[in-house]
């Protein structure tokens, strides 16, 4: 009879269903105590997980969508234009 | 079905449908949660406050003065969200010169229409939301194509996502988006996805929205959110690992794939 402290292992596709979850650290304990088994165990679902973090970190990072160079000054600037003519128009 | 007018008729029409009728919750990424690979603790914090949380207070004030007639300080109000703005713009309408375009233009509708923001979400979705509904009518004025995806995984008869690849992609280098193929393919990646997930993708990863706020936005499910997400985030790790953990860092202009199965 396994006591409470038994992990019951989880196949690598139910491990990918839940990946996403577990890397936003949305998942209940009992099956995030299960996935950090299987991660320690499975050099594939390690690798996949791995990955998966880098992505969220690589397209969180805030370098990975800059404005271009002069672009916000130009945004700016036809706001401002757009905005007085507005005015004028009397929008 | 998603409504993919410029701006929602709920803004002008019916507010409670985008601006939320009740404030929603979980803002955003888990402050909480330690850094991932790649990423400091410092990039946690960055992540963890939008320009909207530090300063919410001075939103408002603006917004009133804004309305009471002091109309140049929109500039002001605005200045904060440009990036966001422009981020959600360009990876929907995959170009630089029109992703500023359409963040001006998004921008511009969101002063014209400030009078119904009423405050029940942050101003940052508000605008968020205005910014997506133009990039959309962008795409579909120019009645692109249908977009392809990516070489990506294919799925089991479970309906479970099986990624192409398995390759081993653990470091990041600091300086790693300085790299220009990295972060071209990191482009490509996301505007090669297809919309349904790019979307979530986007507002989850880049703009920082929590689920709740994505489902809402999208008007979709939470679960659809996850269930998407997943898809996304695999499929660009798909396109990615391989160069990381082959050629970009070997020089070696082969790569051979480490197979699932």
């Amino acid at each position: 009879m396994p006591d409470e402290n038994t992990i019951v292992e989880i196949s690598c596709f139910e491990v990918w269903r839940r990946l996403s979850d577990y890397v936003d650290d949305d998942v209940e304990p009992e099956l995030k105590a299960r996935l950090t088994y299987h991660f320690a165990r499975c050099r594939d679902c390690k690798a996949l997980l791995d990955g998966t973090r880098n992505v969220v970190a690589l397209i969180g990072d805030e370098q990975a969508f800059d404005l271009p160079g002069g672009a916000s000054q130009r945004i700016t600037s036809a706001l401002a234009r757009r905005i007085a003519e507005d005015r004028e128009t009397g929008g | 079905m998603i409504d993919e007018s410029p701006i929602r008729e709920s803004i002008q029409g019916a507010p409670d449908e985008v601006m939320f009728a009740s404030p929603v919750n979980a803002p955003g990424p888990d402050p909480a949660r330690g850094p991932t690979i790649g990423e400091t603790s410092r990039d946690v914090g960055h992540r963890s406050h939008t320009p909207h949380e530090e300063m919410p207070g001075n939103d408002l004030i603006l917004i009133e003065r804004i309305l009471a007639g002091k109309r140049e300080l929109f500039l002001e109000l605005v200045r904060p969200y440009q990036k966001l703005v422009y981020s959600m713009a360009v990876t929907i309408v995959k170009n630089e010169h029109e992703a500023e375009d359409v963040s001006q233009e998004a921008l511009f509708k969101a002063f014209k229409n400030l009078a119904q923001f009423r405050g029940e979400c942050k101003f940052s979705t508000w605008i968020i939301q205005i910014t997506l509904n133009e990039a959309r009518h962008r795409i579909r004025k120019k009645q692109r194509t249908p977009e392809d995806s990516i070489d990506c995984g294919f799925e089991n008869e479970e309906g479970d996502y099986v990624p192409i690849d398995l390759a081993d992609w653990r470091e990041i280098p600091s300086e790693t988006l300085q790299r220009k193929e990295l972060h071209n393919a990191l482009e490509t990646a996301i505007a090669n996805l297809k919309q349904i997930y790019r979307d979530v993708l986007v507002l989850r990863d880049v703009e920082h929205l929590s689920v709740a706020e994505t489902a809402q936005m999208l008007d979709i499910s939470v679960a659809s959110v996850k269930t998407r997400l997943l898809r996304a985030r695999l499929q660009v790790r798909d396109a990615l690992a391989p160069g990381f953990d082959g050629y970009w860092n070997t020089g070696s202009t082969t790569y051979k794939r480490v197979r699932p199965f």
